[in-house]
């Protein structure tokens, strides 16, 4: 599993930066690409894309609010085979 | 257990049952099996008596020549009734030795017709799944989706394909669709494929819906395959729905989600009990959103998936309880398939679910002509057809009733309640609460707007 996903709370206006500097985590451990995501804007709950060790690190070390989550393929369904 | 008990009665009684103008019962054939209860509703039956056609033949091989009598003194009567399953063993044992018309007891087990799968040809066409869904009287209601955003989270849509193929124009909001980074391209303008197969069946019911298209199924992240996309692309593609939702007025807020797509296998998983699953963990960040963006208003539709018992997907690796992660959100409507005849497709992943247990919720109609993105003669199929085309049902509702009025909760126990229940009781983990029943759904609303006025 090449990437993992980990999730952070951080008060508004929250940033990339702020979520790295918060979690401890070096510019090519983390997918600056896919950005820091709100997963639930009234929770301040945000998501970012981060190697597995870094997401194994930060998860083991209680900075996230939650993680390292999967990050699976996902396929369109049809038409069945 | 449910038996066929063969008797030998009185010829006098054997002529009265092959007699068709003459009414015979069960109970005048076969009163007081000890042990056996008879189904009075299904009426004894004259069976032939089957007889070498030369002499020193053997009757019961049907490699030979046979001739049937049903004469009364040869011909047999049959009835219908239960034996309880701890004495099956011993009751059949003993009901010939206990009366000496009863030649034989034999099961009657279920039979089912032969249900559709991938390679069948099409059952019916869209125009079929436009009468099925009373689009004519959605229209009359003025619920066609005019002014309803409908996210196809998917493969990306081709527009010029979709209005040649339906011959009307349609809707793609390209400022309110969205596309990964490492997807190129423009919106409504992707090749035709899947996504614009999901495009055409939601357009069914809902003709005047914006279409947003949202390709997340193209992405190419570290990790892709071909035609996949990753998990944490339809995360970001989420906050930006979010994003499309929260903008919207509440007298007219709407945002309907249709989603043909899933995950086939736990390889990239991590395992079930692990705090990162996704495939059974409400807390991954997946599950969360789609909470979340349910909360705030949006109607999110997933296809149950094509893993049915009868023919499974190749793909399908999860040994039981297919349907997965969002597909089983209990905040979500979780959607199997049905052919034209309202029979359950083959294929359509059955229950129950990870995250909640009764999924499906609903089906919707697949395996139907219809768009042709996929070929020629290939109709559109799989759970993948049918969750847009519930899309589309819901698409239609929200043109007059914004979620500030109907919630997604609210809509999603409208849908169930209203829907056909194909079951012998209530709900089944095969068709869920049935099929989706627009008539039922505009007279409840019907209902709903008349208590409000």
């Amino acid at each position: 599993m090449a990437e993992v996903l980990i999730t952070v709370r951080l008060p508004a206006p929250a940033t990339l930066e702020g979520a790295m500097r918060h979690l401890g985590l070096a510019a090519d451990e983390v997918d600056a690409a896919y950005g820091l995501v709100p997963v639930d804007p009234g929770r301040n709950l945000y998501v970012l894309r981060v190697t597995e060790d870094a997401g194994r690190r930060v998860g083991a070390a209680g900075d996230a609010d939650g993680g390292p989550y999967s990050d699976p393929p996902i396929e369109p369904y049809g038409p069945p085979r | 257990m449910r038996v066929l008990i063969q008797l030998r009665p009185s010829p006098d009684l054997v002529a009265a049952v092959a007699d068709p103008s003459v009414p015979s019962t069960a109970s005048d054939v076969a009163d007081g099996l000890p042990g056996v209860v008879l189904d009075h509703s299904y009426a004894p039956v004259a069976v032939p008596r089957p007889m070498p056609a030369a002499p020193g033949g053997d009757p019961l091989s049907l490699n030979q020549p046979l001739v049937f009598s049903m004469a009364p003194q040869d011909a047999s009567v049959v009835v219908r009734g239960e034996i309880a399953d701890d004495e099956f063993t011993s009751r059949t044992a003993l009901l010939p030795a206990a009366r000496r018309d009863v030649v034989a007891v034999y099961a009657d087990p279920v039979i089912e017709t032969t249900l559709t799968c991938a390679g069948d040809p099409a059952v019916g066409d869209w125009h079929d799944v436009e009468r099925l869904l009373c689009v004519p009287d959605l229209t009359a209601e003025g619920l066609d989706g005019a002014g309803v955003p409908v996210a196809v989270v998917d493969t990306g849509i081709n527009a010029a394909y979709l209005k040649a193929a339906r011959g009307q124009d349609v809707t793609v909001d390209s400022e309110r669709s969205w596309s990964p980074e490492s997807v190129t391209g423009t919106p409504g303008d992707f090749p035709v494929d899947h996504g614009t197969m999901c495009a055409f069946d939601a357009l069914i019911a809902a003709p005047k819906a914006s279409l947003l298209d949202v390709p997340v199924l193209l992405s190419r992240r570290r990790g892709g395959s071909t035609l996949d996309g990753l998990l944490s692309d339809a995360i970001a593609a989420y906050a930006h729905l979010r994003q499309v939702l929260d903008a919207q007025p509440a007298e007219s807020r709407a945002l309907v989600v249709t989603n043909s797509w899933g995950s086939f296998s736990p390889r990239w998983d991590f395992p079930p009990g692990n705090p990162g699953n996704y495939s059974d963990n409400p807390a991954h960040p997946f599950n969360l959103i789609v909470g979340s963006l349910a909360e705030a208003g949006a109607d999110i539709l997933f296809a149950a998936g094509n893993c049915g018992t009868q023919c499974r997907d190749g793909r399908c690796a999860y040994p039981d309880r297919p349907i997965v992660g969002a597909n089983s959100h209990p905040r979500a409507l979780s959607i199997g398939g049905v052919d034209t005849t309202g029979t359950r497709v083959g294929y359509s992943s059955q229950g129950p679910g990870r995250l909640a247990e009764r999924k499906p919720d609903v089906c919707a109609y697949t395996h139907f002509a219809g768009s042709g993105a996929l070929g020629d003669d290939e109709p559109d199929s799989g759970t993948s057809a049918a969750c847009p085309v519930a899309a589309g049902l819901v698409a239609a509702v929200r043109s007059r009733w914004p979620s500030t009025v109907l919630s997604p909760a609210q809509l999603r126990t409208l849908l169930r309640r209203t829907a056909d229940d194909r079951s012998a009781v209530g709900y089944d983990h095969d068709y869920g609460y049935g099929v989706v029943d627009a008539a039922g759904v505009i007279a409840a609303l019907r209902r709903r707007a008349a208590k409000a006025a």
